[in-house]
């Protein structure tokens, strides 16, 4: 091992004063074994400056990438919110007081059905729904083409026992597109022992 | 890494000079502070945030008539330290997989040549994450282009240790590679 070879990575990065580096040129060209030391000092520096280039363009690529997946989850976040809003909008209204209800009774919405109505949903309403007065109806808004039914669901099969009084049970309203999809449903609470009292007088 | 424009606002009339000095010293050493920082280990927002940082308190130290030496060093010697207080990030150095630039990079080599080429790059990277926490400083540095001089101050050791340190560290690099 030579004593100059110590100096040779100094010698490289310029770092020794003139007359070093002047000795350290002289040797080297006689000198096979730092010749090759220095060779290989340089092959190392330079690996290391592609090995940082490619850290930094590793790190520059994987910027854009990070935020893929969170669009990716919030674009279909929103389209199964406005899915939900267009074809599933469930409407729980508030109960509404005696007086209020005979302005504008909640089971007035009920309207008759013109509709053939889907067998296993018309089921459920035969088993546990009050007959609903035929001549009202005030589904205005929906498109009169549209035909629409009801089904009524008993409180206890969407909620804990208890949860709701006793004598409360719910109405979907759907409105059945031509195809017989459903287009619209509208959740609404129905008092059962009030309804009878209002629509019976 | 986008954004040549000075990350400061200036008032130029009272400042010119030193706004100049500013502009062509961000202008010489914008690139190889964002690539220390990222080799330390910093995301590339977070390099950039400390490299701006750094030249905001640059303006601030020349606006108050300080020293003018050493300015190359006084600017790496701040980011440095921002560097050093983000110390989850400072701790993850050098400790991603490359394989993606790898591939940029030989683009036009043989199947074999690449496969040999990504296995010394490997090795290298193994290198230089078994170096100590100085001599991989050191060489960052070394490769951004600094002195031995400058490094020192940057670092807080002397010239000739940093000379010390530099040697050593190729000499592993060089032994542990194969070169």
């Amino acid at each position: 091992m030579c004593e100059l070879s110590e100096k040779l990575i100094a010698w490289l990065d310029h770092e020794l004063a003139d007359d070093e580096m002047a000795q350290v040129q002289r040797h080297i060209q006689d000198c096979n074994e730092c010749r090759c030391q220095l060779h290989a000092y340089q092959q190392v520096s330079r690996k290391f400056d592609a090995y940082l280039d490619a850290v930094v363009a590793s790190k520059a690529e994987r910027r854009m990438p990070r935020w893929v997946p969170v669009l990716s989850i919030a674009a279909v976040g929103a389209l199964a919110a406005v899915a939900f809003l267009v074809f599933l909008r469930p409407r729980v209204e508030p109960l509404a007081p005696v007086s209020s209800v005979k302005t504008a009774p909640a089971a007035s919405v009920l309207g008759p059905k013109t509709a053939p109505v889907p067998v296993p949903i018309r089921k459920v309403r035969q088993r546990h729904a009050p007959s609903p007065p035929p001549e009202k109806n005030q589904v205005a808004s929906w498109p009169p083409s549209e035909p629409a039914i009801q089904i009524a669901i008993p409180a206890e099969s969407m909620f804990p026992p208890g949860a709701i009084p006793e004598g409360v049970n719910f109405t979907a309203d759907l409105s059945i597109a031509a195809d017989g999809s459903a287009q619209q449903i509208r959740l609404r609470p129905r008092l059962v022992g009030f309804e009878r009292r209002a629509t019976q007088p | 890494m986008s954004g040549d424009s000075i990350p400061i606002a200036l008032p130029l009339s009272r400042l010119a000079s030193d706004a100049c000095e500013v502009t062509d010293l961000y202008r010489e050493l914008r690139k190889p502070l964002l690539q220390y920082l990222v080799c330390l280990g910093l995301s590339t927002d977070e390099a950039q945030d400390t490299v701006q940082d750094a030249f905001l308190s640059l303006h601030r130290h020349l606006a108050s008539g300080a020293s003018q030496e050493n300015i190359r060093s006084w600017v790496f010697r701040v980011a440095h330290n921002r560097a050093r207080n983000r110390q989850s990030s400072y701790r993850r150095r050098f400790g991603e997989p490359l394989d993606v630039e790898i591939d940029m990079v030989l683009d036009q080599a043989t199947p074999e040549q690449v496969v040999l080429e990504k296995e010394k790059f490997r090795q290298l990277g193994k290198a230089i994450r078994q170096l100590t926490e100085s001599e991989r400083e050191c060489l960052l540095l070394r490769a951004q282009g600094l002195r031995y001089r400058e490094i020192g101050n940057i670092l807080g050791i002397s010239t000739s240790t940093v000379g010390e340190t530099v040697s050593r560290a190729i000499k592993k690099l060089a032994e542990k590679c194969h070169v």
